[in-house]
């Protein structure tokens, strides 16, 4: 069965730049959630677009067959640190399907979370 | 046919940059000789016009040691391994010869050094004249290695490195002389288990000098975007902690040390790095923590590394009469580094820091003076062997001189 699209849009990146409460727990943090429900290994690139600069990109990382993987933003330093307290977006591309999911995690004024399903562009 | 002692400088128009890519600089002439004859026919000729003489490795310092207007001089030609005695545990390698390579070079003749960096792409002059650690309790750094060889001296004649400068050549920068063949003490090739393991700042911080004893290498990277950490240990095999309390291995490689102390970075950086008196370590981090998650989350997303460097007797070791806790900054290369380290910096002073030679730091003569004891037993050693200061660009003379 495949299930998914090869390309992805997250338009509504911010994270958070304060926490509140002891961390990591509590960090306040975005996070794209990746599905790979296929057989072989999902290769994925993500670029981030910003309201004043370039693209950066790309950020890497390999989705194992009938995996999952949680890549929280705040992690990201290759090629570049995502910008907290920035509006950014996300482009993400594989070279199989995938499902992707946002989720943000804030903790300035108390706990909140918020999901989100990407939006498929192919 | 003309022959290196007959060749003049080469011009050059090309602009050189470092690692990072933080410091670019155009000289005007490069070379790169291929024998001691042609480096001392270089140094004379630079000499006879009044011409600095800047000797560059890999290029992956991010201080403007590396820089000149004058004369680059890459050691990249002299290079490889001359000699060497397995028995006595020595070596006498060219200066141009990077670490990665000697390593291989030593453990096929069954030597090794003791200790390397996180990375190995510099070359071994370029380690031992900027005093370039590992990390470890008992282990000095790469400078300490140093224990003769031979170098240009500021009037173009070649000269041993002997034991009346040896102390003064250890982490010198280049400014005694362009150093052409290395002599280091070695160990005898040895096996390493390298671990590591993810936990988190609560968990690991109150038990990292308990394990910085018992394990040979240890250091630690903390997340500010995450407060997680990794511990990262290298013991012989069979030796260190099986279980860390809080922690998960996540990683554990046996090998020969060259090919597991060090790892391979592609991802380029600017870098801060002080050393501090060891039992000032865990204070000024905790510090260094505090203010990066309260000021500079936002834009920094590295690691910042924590390392231990045993105490040693070189006039400009950054580890010189005490035994040293580093903290390093890191910062993506084409990211602005200057707010963080500047803000940083301050922190460092104030627990006693000496900034690393090779990374960025805004300190001059008139500040370095007062951290190293035998500063003017090393002033007066280089102007002995460079008077007139060919090896002295503006940055080194601000640097050492004071003006």
């Amino acid at each position: 069965m495949i299930a998914g699209s090869m390309t992805w849009a997250i338009p509504g990146g911010r994270e958070p730049e304060r926490s509140t409460g002891p961390e990591p727990e509590s960090t306040s943090y975005d996070m794209v959630c990746l599905l790979n429900i296929g057989d072989e290994d999902a290769n994925v690139s993500m670029w981030a677009y910003y309201e004043h600069r370039e693209p950066v990109g790309p950020y890497l990382l390999t989705v194992g067959a009938r995996r999952v993987r949680h890549v929280r933003i705040n992690d990201l330093i290759d090629p570049e640190a995502v910008p907290l307290e920035t509006e950014y977006g996300l482009v993400i591309r594989s070279d199989v399907p995938v499902v992707v999911q946002f989720w943000r995690q804030d903790t300035e004024r108390g706990k909140a979370v918020a999901t989100a399903a990407a939006i498929p562009l192919d | 046919m003309i022959t290196d002692r007959q060749r003049s400088l080469h011009p050059n128009d090309a602009e050189i940059s470092n690692w990072s890519g933080s410091i670019s600089f155009r000289p005007s002439y490069v070379e790169a000789p291929r024998s001691e004859e042609a480096m001392c026919a270089i140094v004379r000729q630079a000499a006879r016009r009044g011409l600095k003489v800047r000797p560059m490795g890999r290029r992956h310092s991010s201080s403007l040691i590396i820089a000149t207007d004058d004369v680059a001089v890459s050691m990249e030609n002299m290079c490889g391994l001359i000699n060497h005695d397995t028995e006595e545990r020595w070596a006498l390698v060219g200066a141009g010869t990077d670490l990665d390579d000697m390593g291989r070079a030593l453990n096929e003749v069954g030597l090794a050094v003791h200790n390397l960096g996180d990375i190995n792409v510099q070359t071994a002059v370029g380690a031992i004249s900027t005093c370039t650690h590992g990390s470890g309790r008992r282990l000095t750094n790469l400078a300490t290695m140093l224990i003769g060889g031979r170098m240009v001296t500021a009037d173009g004649e070649v000269q041993e490195i002997g034991r009346d400068i040896l102390h003064a050549a250890r982490g010198s920068m280049g400014t005694l002389g362009l150093f052409t063949a290395l002599k280091l003490r070695l160990l005898p090739r040895y096996r390493l288990r390298r671990r590591e393991w993810c936990t988190t700042m609560d968990e690991c911080f109150g038990q990292v000098e308990e394990l910085s004893r018992g394990s040979r290498n240890l250091d630690m990277y903390w997340y500010p975007r995450s407060d997680r950490a990794k511990l990262r240990m290298l013991d012989p095999p069979g030796e260190g902690p099986e279980r860390i309390r809080g922690a998960k291995l996540v990683m554990a490689r046996e090998g020969w040390s060259n090919e597991v102390l060090s790892r391979k970075r592609t991802l380029r950086f600017d870098e801060m790095e002080y050393a501090m008196p060891i039992e000032a370590g865990p204070e000024c981090f905790l510090e260094v923590r505090k203010r990066v998650m309260e000021h500079h989350r936002r834009t920094v997303g590295w690691r910042v590394l924590y390392r231990y460097v045993a105490s040693d007797d070189a006039y400009l070791s950054t580890a010189h009469g005490r035994d040293t806790v580093t903290i390093s900054l890191h910062q993506n290369n084409t990211l602005p580094y200057d707010a963080y380290f500047n803000d940083m910096e301050e922190i460092f002073l104030r627990y006693g820091g000496r900034p690393h030679w090779g990374k960025k730091h805004s300190l001059s003569a008139e500040e370095l003076e007062p951290l190293y004891p035998k500063w003017a037993e090393f002033r007066r050693i280089r102007r002995k062997l460079d008077p007139e200061g060919v090896f002295l660009t503006d940055y080194m003379s601000r640097l050492l001189e004071g003006r």
